[in-house]
Formats: C-alpha cells, sequence, structure tokens
C-alpha cells in the first residue's frame, strides 16, 4: 500500500508540561478521504501542524510521501494543500490579491496562477465578493476562501481541519460535496470531532484520543468493531406489558433483553446468532403481546457507537495506554 | 539551457523572496503608523528647516535635521516597525496563510526584514533628501559653509545604518519575546540609556548622540581628506581600536579586569570630533544587525507555531 502520511512514534509534548500528541503511529493510503477524529483537545490539530513542520517534534518523525517533515521541508508543504480551522487571513487584502500572494509562494508562473484563481474563486462561490477586503468577509466566506488558499497550488495531499467549523447547513453540504470531490483525485485527511462529517464521506479513519491514536483502519473495520449487534424497540403500552417482552425475549436463545429508558426495550443479539432470525422472533413476541410498535432504531449510529466505545475502552485501558 | 529559461527559472525561485517583501511593505504603507510616520517626519523637518533657517551653518542645520532619526523620537517608530513580523497575533496569521506554503523560514524572515528595513529607509530618505537638497542650493542668510557631498551621503549612511540596526534588534527582540509591546518596552529601556551603557564598555563613541554630534564634522570632510588618512595607516589604527573595544567590551563581560586599558580615540577631545572613523562604524553598527538577523532566524528557526 502507497502511503501518504507515515508516522513512528510521533510525540509532541510543550514545555515539558502538556502531552499533546503521544508516541503516535499513523500510516495514511495514498488516494484515500481519511477522517482524523476525535474530541476536542485529542491532538488533531498539532498532528497536522507537525505535518506541516510549523511545530518541531519532540520525539518520533513524519514523513509525507516519503519526505521528512520539519520547518524547513519546503518540499514536503509544496504538496500539502493546509485549510486551518477558522483560517486568520489578513484582513486588508481582497480575495485575489490574496491567492495572488499564495500563488506566488508556491512559485506558479503568471499563466498557470491567474486562470487558477479565477477559477478557484468561482469554485467556492466567491466570485460575487472580489472586490470586498477580506476582513469584510462572514465566517463561512472566510472558510471557502481558505479552501480555495489551499487548493491554489493544486497539491496532492490536502489537510483540512474542521472544515464545516461554523457552517451554516447550505455551506456545510457545499463543503462536504467538494470533499467528496476532492477524494477522486487527491489525498484528503479531514481532522474533525463531528462523527456524521466522518460517516459520510471518509472511507478511512484514525481516531484519536488524548494524544494517542486509538484506531486507524478502514470505516468498515471501525463498523466492524462493533461486535454487539444492538436493536432497540420503542413501543407503547403499560410498564408491566413491557417487562413481560422483556422477560420473554430474554429467554430466546442468543438474545439479551432489558429495558432501556422509558418504554424502550433493549435487544442484544449473540455472536453467531442471525440477526434477522432473531430480530423476526422479537417482533412475533411484541406482535403476541398487548404492546404496539412505535420505532427500531438500529445501525444508525454505528460510527458514533463504535468511536465511544473506542473511547471507553481506551480509558479502561488505564496503565496499559 | 538558454538564458531565458535560465532567468526565469531564477524569476520562479525568487518568486516568494519578492512577493512576501511587496505584500508587507504594502501592509504597512496601509497601516497608520506608517502614514503618520511620515506626516509626522515631514513635518518635523519642515519646521527645523524653517525655524533654523537664518540661524544654523548647512552642517549644523543638516545635523539637526537627523537628529530626530538617532536620538528621539523616531528611532521608536523604527524599533515598531521591527517587532511585529514575528510575534503577536501576527505569528498566527503568517503561519496559516504563508509558512503552511513551500516558503522556508529563513526565506520568510530575511523577506519580511528587508520589507522593514526598505520601507524604514524610505521614508527617512524622501523626507530629510529634499530638505538637504533644499537646504545647499538655498540662499541663506548666514556664513557660507564647507559642506561636502562624500559627506552627506556618508552622514546619510550612517544614520541610514543606524535605523537597519534598530529594525534589526526590533527584530530580534520581537522574535525572542514573542509580545510586541513588552519587545518595545525592553528596547526603549535598553536605548534611551544606551549612552551610559556603552560608556561601560569604552565604546561611547558609538552612542547615538555622540554620533550626532560627530555629523557635523563628518558633513564637512571631503573624500580627499578621507584619501589622505587612509595612506596614513588611519585604518590600521582604527582595527587596533576596534581591537581593544572588543577586548575591552568581553573584558567587562565577563568582570575580568582588561589586560590593558582601551585604546580610546581621540574623538571627544577638544569636541572637534575629528576622529569620526565611518569604518570603525560602519562595524560597530554593521556587526550587531548582522547579529541581531541570524540570531532572530535561529530563535524563529526553533519556535513552535
Amino acid at each position: 500500500m502507497e502511503l501518504a502520511i507515515h508516522t513512528e512514534h510521533l510525540t509532541k509534548i510543550y514545555s515539558q508540561r502538556l502531552i499533546a500528541v503521544n508516541d503516535m503511529n499513523l500510516e495514511v493510503p495514498r488516494g484515500s478521504v481519511f477522517g482524523l477524529l476525535g474530541p476536542n483537545g485529542a491532538g488533531k490539530t498539532t498532528t497536522l501542524r507537525l505535518l506541516l513542520g510549523l511545530q518541531r517534534p519532540t520525539a518520533g518523525q513524519a514523513q509525507v510521501f516519503g519526505k521528512s517533515c520539519g520547518p524547513n521541508a519546503v518540499g514536503v508543504r509544496s504538496q500539502i494543500g493546509y485549510l486551518p480551522t477558522n483560517p486568520k487571513l489578513p484582513g486588508n487584502l481582497r480575495p485575489i490579491e490574496y491567492l495572488d500572494l499564495l500563488g506566488k509562494l508556491s512559485r506558479l508562473p503568471g499563466e498557470v496562477r491567474k486562470p487558477r484563481i479565477s477559477a478557484l474563486l468561482r469554485a467556492v462561490g466567491l466570485l460575487g465578493a472580489t472586490d470586498q477586503r477580506i476582513q469584510t468577509f462572514s465566517t463561512g466566506m472566510c472558510t471557502r476562501l481558505g479552501i480555495a488558499a489551499s487548493l491554489v497550488a493544486d497539491p496532492p495531499l490536502l489537510l483540512w481541519d474542521e472544515p464545516t467549523a461554523g457552517l451554516d447547513p447550505s455551506a456545510r453540504r457545499f463543503t462536504l460535496e467538494l470533499i467528496r470531490e476532492m477524494g477522486k483525485t487527491k489525498t484528503v485527511v479531514v481532522a474533525t470531532h463531528i462523527l456524521s462529517d466522518i460517516d459520510q464521506i471518509c472511507d478511512h479513519l484514525g481516531v484519536m484520543h488524548e494524544g494517542r491514536m486509538i484506531f486507524t483502519g478502514s470505516m468498515q473495520d471501525m463498523k466492524r468493531r462493533l461486535r454487539r449487534h444492538d436493536f432497540t424497540l420503542e413501543l407503547e403500552g403499560t410498564a408491566e406489558d413491557v417487562r413481560r417482552l422483556s422477560h420473554e425475549a430474554a429467554n430466546l436463545e442468543g438474545i439479551d433483553a432489558h429495558l432501556d429508558t422509558g418504554q424502550a426495550l433493549l435487544v442484544r443479539i449473540a455472536d453467531g446468532r442471525s440477526r434477522s432470525r432473531a430480530l423476526i422472533d422479537v417482533l412475533k413476541l411484541v406482535d403476541e403481546s398487548n404492546l404496539s410498535l412505535q420505532a427500531i432504531h438500529s445501525g444508525q449510529n454505528a460510527t458514533e457507537n463504535a468511536y465511544l466505545q473506542l473511547l471507553q475502552e481506551d480509558e479502561a485501558h488505564g496503565f496499559h495506554r | 539551457m538558454d538564458s531565458t529559461a535560465k532567468s526565469s527559472k531564477i524569476g520562479t525561485r525568487m518568486m516568494p523572496y519578492m512577493a512576501i517583501p511587496r505584500h508587507d511593505m504594502k501592509t504597512l504603507w496601509s497601516s497608520r503608523l506608517v502614514r503618520l510616520w511620515l506626516g509626522a517626519t515631514a513635518l518635523l523637518t519642515l519646521l527645523l528647516v524653517g525655524s533654523n533657517w537664518s540661524n544654523f551653518m548647512d552642517g549644523t542645520l543638516i545635523a539637526s535635521l537627523l537628529f530626530p532619526y538617532l536620538v528621539f523620537p523616531w528611532f521608536f517608530v523604527a524599533v515598531v516597525l521591527g517587532v511585529t513580523p514575528v510575534s503577536g497575533s501576527r505569528a498566527e496569521t503568517l503561519a496559516d496563510g504563508i509558512l503552511c506554503r513551500p516558503v522556508s523560514r529563513l526565506e520568510y524572515l530575511l523577506a519580511t526584514w528587508s520589507a522593514r528595513v526598505v520601507l524604514v529607509l524610505s521614508v527617512y530618505l524622501v523626507v530629510t533628501v529634499p530638505a538637504i537638497v533644499l537646504v545647499i542650493l538655498a540662499k541663506r542668510p548666514v556664513s557660507e559653509d564647507t559642506v561636502t557631498v562624500y559627506g552627506i551621503i556618508t552622514s546619510l549612511g550612517v544614520v541610514g545604518l543606524v535605523l537597519t540596526f534598530l529594525v534589526s534588534l526590533g527584530f530580534f527582540t520581537g522574535t525572542l519575546l514573542r509580545k510586541p509591546l513588552l519587545a518595545v518596552v525592553v528596547l526603549v529601556f535598553i536605548w534611551y540609556p544606551i549612552g551610559l551603557i556603552l560608556s561601560i564598555f569604552s565604546l561611547e563613541e558609538f552612542s547615538p548622540i555622540s554620533l550626532n554630534q560627530a555629523i557635523s564634522t563628518q558633513l564637512r570632510r571631503s573624500w580627499r581628506q578621507t584619501d589622505t588618512e587612509a595612506k596614513d595607516n588611519a585604518n590600521v589604527k582604527d582595527a587596533d581600536v576596534i581591537t581593544d573595544q572588543v577586548s575591552n567590551f568581553f573584558s567587562v563581560l565577563s568582570g575580568v579586569q582588561p589586560k590593558q586599558k582601551a585604546n580610546k580615540p581621540d574623538f571627544f577631545e577638544g569636541e572637534k570630533f575629528d576622529d569620526l572613523s565611518l569604518f570603525r562604524v560602519t562595524l560597530g553598527y554593521g556587526l550587531p544587525t548582522i547579529a541581531a538577523v541570524i540570531l532572530a532566524s535561529l530563535c524563529f528557526y526553533w519556535r513552535d507555531l
């Protein structure tokens, strides 16, 4: 497997006090849309900044397309398009001036730079704002300009940090569509704590917690980690009937059922038991009872469940972490 | 490879180095500080020329025009302009916008330092050169003076060098301390008593006030005079003085008694300032300028953004 990003024992400790990235080994396949997932303060942004050479690792090393990262790794940065969270842009410039400056920093000749800038401004929907100074831009417009800025040099790797932060629903949808589109030709790393974004766009995933990479793999691998097969049945009827149903379901082979909050029954299916058969058996019991079925929840929050499970496992490991 | 292709390749490689100063100068030019400075320095020059029009001879008047750049208040502006590039909230903007691009930190630092030096020198020259030309060419009711073109150019050069040093010192302090306000306060506290600090190291001749006093003498010097002095091994003497001064500097720093008394120039004797040596001044301000830029680069290289 050809790798776009490879880190070995990457560690970043700030001022001998705060461990931001802890002995991280990461492999991002070339051509993938990789979601870097983790709660706030997990070390996602620090990881991206280490790859860019904006920060120096305390230990370990990072490589992008086989080249070592560092403050003077110009060759590495020429391969990367970076979108920071809520990018800080020079307010006194206009969008074309800003993108032109970035094009020059990427050593793009004028005949390549100019048409690309105009195409990018059109693509991110800022053609109508080219005569405005950046300081008058809204958060969404700044993010769009930041996206265009990350694409000026047409790099093969995009590192986008919280690209949907602070965006309204339509801008968010636009950004996710764009990531999906970019993923067809480039390697895209999206750092976020928004699970639904990851679910929609990513084919590979890394989960960070307290500076450590606690899972890397494909989205399928992630969902497969949910060994338990859970269904939640929302029922209408008396509490006594629900309790009775719970007892009857628990007596079925390979099924563990217990009352969840309110009128909900949580059904857990053991490994090796057919999910569809188990569901049929439970639904038969519901049909035979005085209860009526309101809704069945299953699988929709698979990523979320797997993610939370990973975090719980990581915390439970204690010293072994 | 033909020359056109070669020059285009060099042009492409130099593109960031041209783009950053242009961007920086544009940003600085749009700042209130620079615009106010330009207006204020023009006004002050006009006032100085107007009020001393019929009092001072050419050399004294020109020296008085250069005083605000060496002593007060314009050194403060030079320091503030030097402090800002990689400190405070600007560091975040440049990390997000510039340093995540294929630009090395050294390239960025040198480009932004050049922009500031060019801007400071431009404002200084744009105001002082026309004023000096006016003073020299106008018929004023004062006795004739012997100011030379060589003297004017070297005097402007000395003040330009001091301003470059101030920008570089601000640049280094801003990079080291990270907080622009703190850096400016520290520099103000260093620059005001600089004469006292320099006298501890027997380097009074480099103090801004001494330089300003010596400038009226320098303005009346001719190239031929300097050439003759050079033939009289003046540079050998300069080198001896410099060696003694450096040795004395480190002796004072380390607390060790100097082996021999520093070979002090006759600079202050009789207040004639005949002993002003461009060679020593160039070394005295040039070397710290280079050191400040190198130290700023090292500080910035090791810094996390």
